[in-house]
């Protein structure tokens, strides 16, 4: 960097020996940030790249429609559309959990919390951020699933009461059961011995709260949930501590309580900030790896219709569990296979660069405003 | 946020009960309850986990009594007794660091040495660590300091790359030059004349003699300054031909403990004499680093006579004793006020010792605890849960780290300083700097797992790297924190004072002398903090590992280059596994160990912030 003002003689001027370094070493510095930019270019290569010899070997229609995900058992399907479901569930699992308790967590300590806690309780929330997902997944898979399931010990039916007549929870004794594995459970020898029930289903109004398998979506979409929240609550926090307090001291002097100004000034106020960070959120569930892998299972299948609570009871398989079964699989060589894991890779990819640019642009019109 | 009036209600509050009033505390109880079910739930599945590893309930009352006596009422006295009194405190978290980071740095260097040997690691720092110190040496002596900055750097660079060069790099780079040109009829069959470890010996020396050649002719440098051509092409021979044919030999004679002394003690006194030279003068210095490594040959000495490891000791020598002698020394000399501080970690390991020899001569029942030295000093054994041990993966972690410091912390932190100092705002430039931040931002927000399938096509499948080596690995994770890492140490950049930066530039100094001489030594407590948190955060991400196919099991990895292991992928692997002895005992050991290696390290980082933190504002 040439700073000389040259307006004082050759005096002023640097060596040239100094400006060179100067230009090497803003080259240098340059180089590294470059290099950022390198690695963005290196994912989206390295991904298009296979999945570009995928779709050279499987349809990218057939991927994108097809409803059997089975890549390692001879016949290859390669439909993804089980994949997103499970995913989609997680999704909606840890959205269930996450959202509604983070926002009451921003709106608490941006509003009510007295800087005191607001100094303790922020930096313990993002603790729930910073442990490992492995110790996650294994909380989900080894504590979660039996506290979740001990209420729950076998199926019960319950027959909703619009129908007229009202039928008590019918015991264990009287169901008829059938004890079989549940499919696709038995990731290892050790899960054959996880058995489940499954009720007969005597009409089609009865409602069946199915037993919890031994991996299911529920707990692991409750484990992510529980990671998730401090994404929720600090991005909206701070959305709300931007809003002006004008805003506030006006909704008090028309005799607002403060329930009125937080529920409706302050709220409506950071709701793109709020938006934002719902999204920045789902989007860190989705890609995330170790929880659904452990505790959510690797079983690919379709959505459960009629009875959507048996989707968050069975075992599932995100599109992250299904890269992780595939590269832990013994050396598979430059297979479709192999090349699979590079498309789901670029649609998680996709996904989470689409949702974090979304996320990005509501906050962008939200700084706009004030 | 800020204003808190009143509710309007209480103006006209009459005693009587108010619906309004009942909604809003309702209300406010359950944001209360949001805000703390993510803890609570936290903290109830880490109580469980920590009841399984631990055990604590088959400890009889006698125990607890015991340590109440030897541990928790010392410990808490002495707390009580320091809390009024600054500077004791300030002396006792000193004490602490210097103890617990003492012993966390020499154990963490001895694990990590003793699997690779001592003897390879040393190579590599002569070879990056003595031509830079030459040409230092050689900049003192002519008295121009001008040239020393980049001859250091390349230097260090050029040794580095060449000496790993003829174990992968250079290989490599042939392999992704021959992909790139080898479709081209005529390229393709030319075969080189020479062995390729002699072409690659006569580049990297002739290219930087050359260009120091180069160099001195175009300045008309001083005769005596040619003297730096055969240094430099001695250097760079060396640093390729001698890596495996030259010094190999002569660093093999060293016994195993005098290469720790040069590889570990060696270090230490320099930093000890670089420490005693700021405050006191040159020859204090040299004594203190003096002294240091006479007493690493004298322990090593008494070790070799008693026969014991005198590697071991060396390395906690030059790790522990010499930190916190350099504390005790401090607080004799400089701060007598807080001098009682010391005894703060002593108390507590005291009382953790006491408590310990004493258990078995009152009888006490201890917890059934599954955190063993079984489980922190032995392989993995599938069958029997009590002989069931993490070594391996525990090493393997600790070097995956440091593979990935030593990636990310350059590149990131040149990249915040691109970004925070140089880059302008409009133009070009401008632009490129916009369009990297904002990639930056996106970066930080791929999935993990999407970078296991970069560091696959990028190290397996174009590099060729053998698979599921820690290189591989540390790289990998390293791409992966470091928009972590950049955007950490551009806050900690942003946050240095611009009055500084004028002054500097005020008193004629370029660019980079205010961001060596005033920016970053301002800015390094935040990087570090920033980056050590990444770093423990990073320590426990598993999937990236799970793709680039790290083994499950082995053995400690002997070398960057050699098949890694990870303790987070035996955690993994182990869930799966349905005896409660190893899914709830070894497993929620195993855990605990994790948690505690990350929460190390985070508790380093933010005692650095708090520290800086006072010492400035």
């Amino acid at each position: 960097m040439s700073r000389q003002s040259g307006t004082d003689g050759p005096s002023l001027e640097r060596p040239d020996f100094v400006v060179r370094k100067e230009r090497l070493y803003r080259r240098l510095l340059a180089g590294c940030a470059a290099l950022t930019v390198a690695v963005t270019l290196g994912i989206i290569l390295s991904l298009s790249g296979g999945a570009l010899t995928f779709f050279g070997d499987v349809s990218i229609v057939k991927f994108l429609t097809g409803t059997n995900w089975s890549p390692l058992v001879p016949p290859s399907e390669y439909g993804v559309l089980p994949l997103v479901s499970g995913t989609l569930i997680i999704v909606i699992g840890s959205a269930v959990v996450a959202l509604p308790i983070g926002l009451g967590a921003a709106i608490y300590l941006s509003e009510y919390a007295d800087p005191r806690v607001r100094s303790v309780v922020k930096p313990a929330l993002e603790i729930l951020a910073g442990v490992p997902t492995v110790i996650y997944g294994y909380f989900a898979l080894v504590y979660l699933t039996p506290i979740l399931d001990a209420p729950l010990p076998i199926e019960q039916v319950i027959i909703p009461s619009w129908l007229g007549f009202s039928v008590p929870i019918i015991p264990s004794w009287l169901t008829f059961s059938v004890p079989i594995v549940p499919d696709g459970v038995p990731l290892l020898p050790e899960f054959a011995l996880v058995v489940s029930e499954f009720t007969l289903v005597v009409s089609e109004f009865v409602f069946v709260v199915p037993s919890l398998g031994a991996l299911n979506a529920l707990s692991a979409s409750i484990a992510v949930g529980i990671m998730i929240i401090p994404m929720v609550s600090s991005i909206s926090e701070d959305a709300m501590s931007a809003v002006p307090d004008s805003l506030r001291e006006a909704a008090y002097g028309l005799g607002s309580t403060k329930f009125d100004v937080s529920t409706s000034v302050v709220v409506p106020a950071a709701a793109s900030g709020i938006i934002s960070s719902y999204v920045l959120a789902l989007s860190r569930a989705i890609g995330e790896t170790m929880i659904v892998t452990m505790a959510g299972g690797q079983s690919p299948k379709m959505p459960y219709f009629p009875n959507v609570l048996r989707n968050f009871t069975d075992s599932i398989e995100a599109m992250t569990a299904s890269i992780v079964k595939i590269a832990s699989a013994e050396s598979l060589g430059q297979t479709a296979t192999y090349e699979a894991m590079f498309a789901i890779g670029l649609t998680l990819f996709g996904l989470t660069l689409t949702m974090n640019i979304l996320a990005e642009l509501v906050r962008r019109r939200f700084r706009e405003v004030y | 946020m800020a204003t808190k009036p009143e509710p309007a209600e209480s103006i006209r509050r009459d005693g009587r009960f108010s619906l309004k009033e009942l909604k809003g505390k309702a209300f406010e109880g359950v944001l209360i309850a949001a805000t703390l079910v993510g803890i609570v739930a936290l903290l109830v599945l880490f109580g469980y986990m920590f009841f399984d590893a631990v055990g604590p309930q088959a400890a009889s009352a006698k125990w607890y009594l015991l340590f109440f006596g030897t541990l928790v009422a010392p410990t808490s006295a002495f707390a009580l007794y320091s809390r009024r009194r600054p500077a004791v405190r300030r002396m006792n978290a000193k004490a602490f660091a210097a103890v617990f980071g003492g012993l966390a740095f020499s154990l963490a260097a001895w694990v990590v040495f003793d699997a690779t040997g001592p003897r390879g690691p040393l190579l590599y720092v002569l070879l990056a660590g003595v031509s830079p110190l030459l040409i230092a040496g050689y900049a003192k002596y002519v008295e121009r300091s001008m040239f020393v900055g980049p001859a250091m750097v390349a230097s260090t660079l050029v040794a580095l790359l060449w000496t790993l060069g003829t174990e992968v790099f250079v290989f490599a780079l042939f392999d992704l030059i021959g992909l790139l040109f080898g479709w081209i009829p005529v390229l393709g069959s030319l075969r080189l004349p020479v062995g390729l470890p002699a072409l690659v010996t006569a580049v990297s020396a002739g290219v930087p003699t050359l260009a120091v050649l180069r160099y001195l002719v175009r300045r008309d440098a001083p005769r005596r300054a040619f003297v730096l051509v055969p240094v430099v092409a001695a250097l760079s021979g060396l640093g390729t031909a001698g890596f495996d044919f030259w010094l190999h030999p002569y660093v093999d004679v060293l016994a195993a403990w005098v290469a720790y002394v040069c590889l570990v003690g060696v270090p230490v006194a320099a930093v000890v004499a670089l420490a005693v030279r700021r405050r006191a003068t040159v020859r204090e210095g040299l004594v203190a680093g003096g002294a240091v490594v006479a007493g690493n040959l004298a322990v090593g000495g008494v070790a070799l006579a008693r026969s014991l490891d005198p590697s071991f000791w060396v390395v906690m020598f030059s790790g522990t004793v010499v930190p916190v002698a350099y504390v005790v020394g401090d607080a004799v000399i400089a701060d007598r006020e807080g001098r009682i501080g010391l005894l703060g970690p002593f108390v507590l390991i005291g009382g953790v010792l006491l408590g310990a020899l004493l258990e078995d001569v009152v009888d006490a029942t201890g917890p059934d605890t599954w955190i063993t030295p079984t489980l922190l000093l032995s392989t993995w054994n599938g069958l029997d849960p009590t002989e069931a041990g993490a070594y391996p993966e525990t090493v393997g972690s600790i070097m995956i780290v440091s593979v990935m410091a030593l990636m990310s912390f350059p590149v990131g932190v040149g990249a915040a300083i691109y970004l925070e100092e140089y880059a302008p705002s409009t133009g070009p430039a401008g632009r490129f700097a916009n369009f990297t931040e904002v990639n930056i931002a996106n970066l930080a927000g791929v999935p993990s797992v999407v970078y296991g399938l970069l560091g696959l096509a990028l190290f397996n499948n174009v590099l060729d790297f053998p698979p599921g080596i820690v290189f591989t690995a540390g790289a990998t994770l390293g791409l992966l924190i470091l928009p972590i890492v950049i955007v950490s140490a551009q806050e900690a950049i942003r946050a240095v004072p611009d009055s500084l930066r004028r002054g500097s530039y005020g008193m004629g100094a370029s660019r980079w002398q205010t961001l060596r001489n005033v920016v970053l030594p301002e800015a390094v407590p935040g990087i570090l903090t920033g980056t050590i948190l990444a770093l423990g955060r990073a320590i426990g991400e598993t999937a990236p590992l799970l793709i680039i196919s790290l083994a499950v099991s082995g053995s400690t990895p002997d070398g960057l280059f050699a098949g890694g292991v990870a303790l987070p992928l035996r955690i993994y692997a182990s869930s799966a596994n349905a005896i409660p002895a190893y899914r709830k005992g070894v497993l929620a050991a195993l855990a605990v160990v994790l948690l505690a290696l990350m929460l190390t390290m985070n508790a380093v980082a933010i005692l650095l912030r708090n520290r800086y933190q006072t010492n400035d504002t």
